[in-house]
């Protein structure tokens, strides 16, 4: 135990971030597949890597390890799983198995139904006949307008693959059948597993509360135990009420630890961006939004639709603004939140980017160290700052689920002297306060 | 062709950096504010910075509103 004096633990606690800072960045660039180096002539696509982190794939990227002449992608193939009314479910292991069935191809990452591939002319050539009955004889000119609308109408998509040299393949697209993608993609298995992890935590932590009644707490517990107690008595209690906060409390709770726990999970190097996907945190947004709804006083409404204490021409001008504020509110938690990761995502990523831009992909080693020691220090320090956004984003989407559910449950109907003046209905949503 | 993209390119660099000003003033005057009441009255400390986070994250959320218009007129441009 002598060696724990606080100068160790703070130099153990330095040691690792930089440790955790160094790989989940380097990680990140070694996801520079074979096909970024070779389409760039030995130089790295950085923009495309820091799009490819914060959208969502089907694979599970890690790194990419040096292979003969090509890098090897170590990463996990999640399997697709497709409704199509042609064929009914199916599973696709890989995703080269499913462009291998002849039934889709991968329109920017989406999955677009082919009824064949185009393989001679005279599947076109059937095509212009067709045109030259349906005109009537008429002179139709062969221009390369005429073929932009055959393209344009009959679909057709022309997909070039990711090496350069195999040349591009016309596919006749299949407008008849509808596809439902319903795999599970990077970032929802990623949630997946957080929410594992915070079954596991929270079900020893139950544990640990039944087994030892009337104790201090104890190891995990007294780790989560501040934070509960910290969200009852400043978030929900303030805002929701003595006597209502219970209800919501759960909620709550899940709210904070599951957006916590996905922006750490996103600061690991393994290639997480839960968070700072728009389509999750629009998810967390609505189940907000559907509570308020819920919880909404008949006062609320009155607000909404009807706004007490004002001329009737004003009340007409109100309603509008107070339906379209309803959804601000929602709409702002889900950007506030998709916008603060991503960009700390990104901001990461470009900052270890200038290393690979100078550096020419290796080619210039004098400009490759001369930016480094710049990117290692603000690097860490924007890493050690997601650590404390990680937190604070958690901690402001909670708070303000809980300030517009006591919002709207709020009975204003006695106090509408004061109530009128903090209605403001900014961008941002605005709050009675 | 070129130069509509390339003023596009760089009306959204210049937004950035507008954003990023209004942004810096909100929260900035918000703080400022904040630590000067909190040193009036040290006691109200905790309702003030309650109050603080907030209306900074109404800020915030404005001027990711503006980043993110940005961004996506960046990516537009490609």
């Amino acid at each position: 135990m002598k060696y724990l004096k606080a100068g160790n633990i703070r130099l153990f606690w330095v040691t690792t971030f930089v440790y955790l800072f160094l790989i989940f960045n380097s990680l990140q660039f070694l996801q520079a597949s074979d096909s970024h180096a070779a389409a760039q002539g030995g130089e790295i696509d950085v923009a495309g890597i820091m799009i490819h982190h914060v959208t969502d794939t089907h694979d599970w990227h890690f790194f990419d390890l040096p292979g003969e002449g090509h890098y090897e992608a170590i990463s996990i193939d999640l399997p697709w799983l497709i409704y199509d009314n042609r064929t009914g479910l199916s599973v696709y292991p890989t995703t080269e198995d499913l462009l291998h069935s002849g039934k889709y191809i991968l329109e920017h990452g989406k999955v677009a139904p082919i009824s064949f591939e185009v393989t001679s002319i005279n599947q076109l050539a059937h095509h212009v006949e067709e045109d030259f009955k349906n005109a009537g004889g008429k002179n139709i000119e062969l221009d390369s307008l005429y073929w932009v609308n055959l393209f344009a109408r009959e679909h057709y998509v022309l997909v070039q693959d990711h090496n350069p040299n195999i040349p591009p393949r016309l596919y006749k697209l299949d407008m008849e059948s509808t596809v439902l993608d319903l795999s599970l993609t990077k970032t929802s298995l990623q949630m997946v597993l957080v929410g594992l992890a915070m079954i596991l935590v929270f079900i020893s932590v139950a544990g640990y509360y039944s087994r030892r009644k009337g104790q201090g707490p104890k190891g995990l517990q007294s780790f989560v135990e501040p934070v509960i107690v910290f969200i009852r008595d400043q978030i929900a209690i303030p805002h929701l009420g003595e006597k209502k906060y219970a209800r919501f409390l759960p909620y709550l709770l899940t709210l904070f630890f599951f957006i916590w726990f996905s922006n750490l999970f996103g600061l690991t190097p393994l290639n997480s961006n839960i968070a700072g996907n728009i389509s999750v945190t629009l998810a967390l947004a609505i189940l907000t939004f559907i509570i308020t709804l819920f919880s909404a006083s008949r006062s609320f409404w009155g607000h909404v639709f009807w706004f007490p204490g004002v001329p009737l021409p004003v009340k007409f001008l109100m309603m509008p603004v107070e339906i379209v504020g309803m959804f601000t509110k929602p709409f702002a938690l889900t950007v506030r939140l998709f916008a603060n990761i991503a960009a700390g995502h990104l901001m990461l990523l470009a900052l270890i980017g200038l290393i690979f831009i100078l550096g020419k992909g290796g080619q210039s080693v004098v400009g490759g160290l001369s930016i480094s020691p710049l990117t290692l220090a603000f690097g860490l320090f924007i890493y050690c700052l997601e650590f404390l956004v990680a937190v604070v984003q958690a901690y402001v989407f909670t708070l303000l689920t809980a300030v517009f559910i006591g919002q709207a449950m709020a009975d204003h109907s006695h106090d509408h002297a004061e109530d009128h003046s903090s209605t403001d209905h900014a961008l941002a949503g605005g709050s009675h306060h | 062709m070129l130069l509509e993209a390339a003023i596009g390119v760089m009306g959204a660099g210049i937004g950035a950096g507008l954003v990023a000003i209004g942004a810096g003033l909100g929260i900035g005057n918000l703080a400022g504010k904040a630590l000067e009441s909190m040193a009036r009255q040290p006691e109200a400390s905790g309702n003030i910075q309650g109050a603080m986070v907030l209306t900074a994250a109404f800020i915030e959320g404005v001027a990711l509103f503006g980043e993110v218009v940005c961004l996506l007129a960046v990516l537009a441009g490609k």
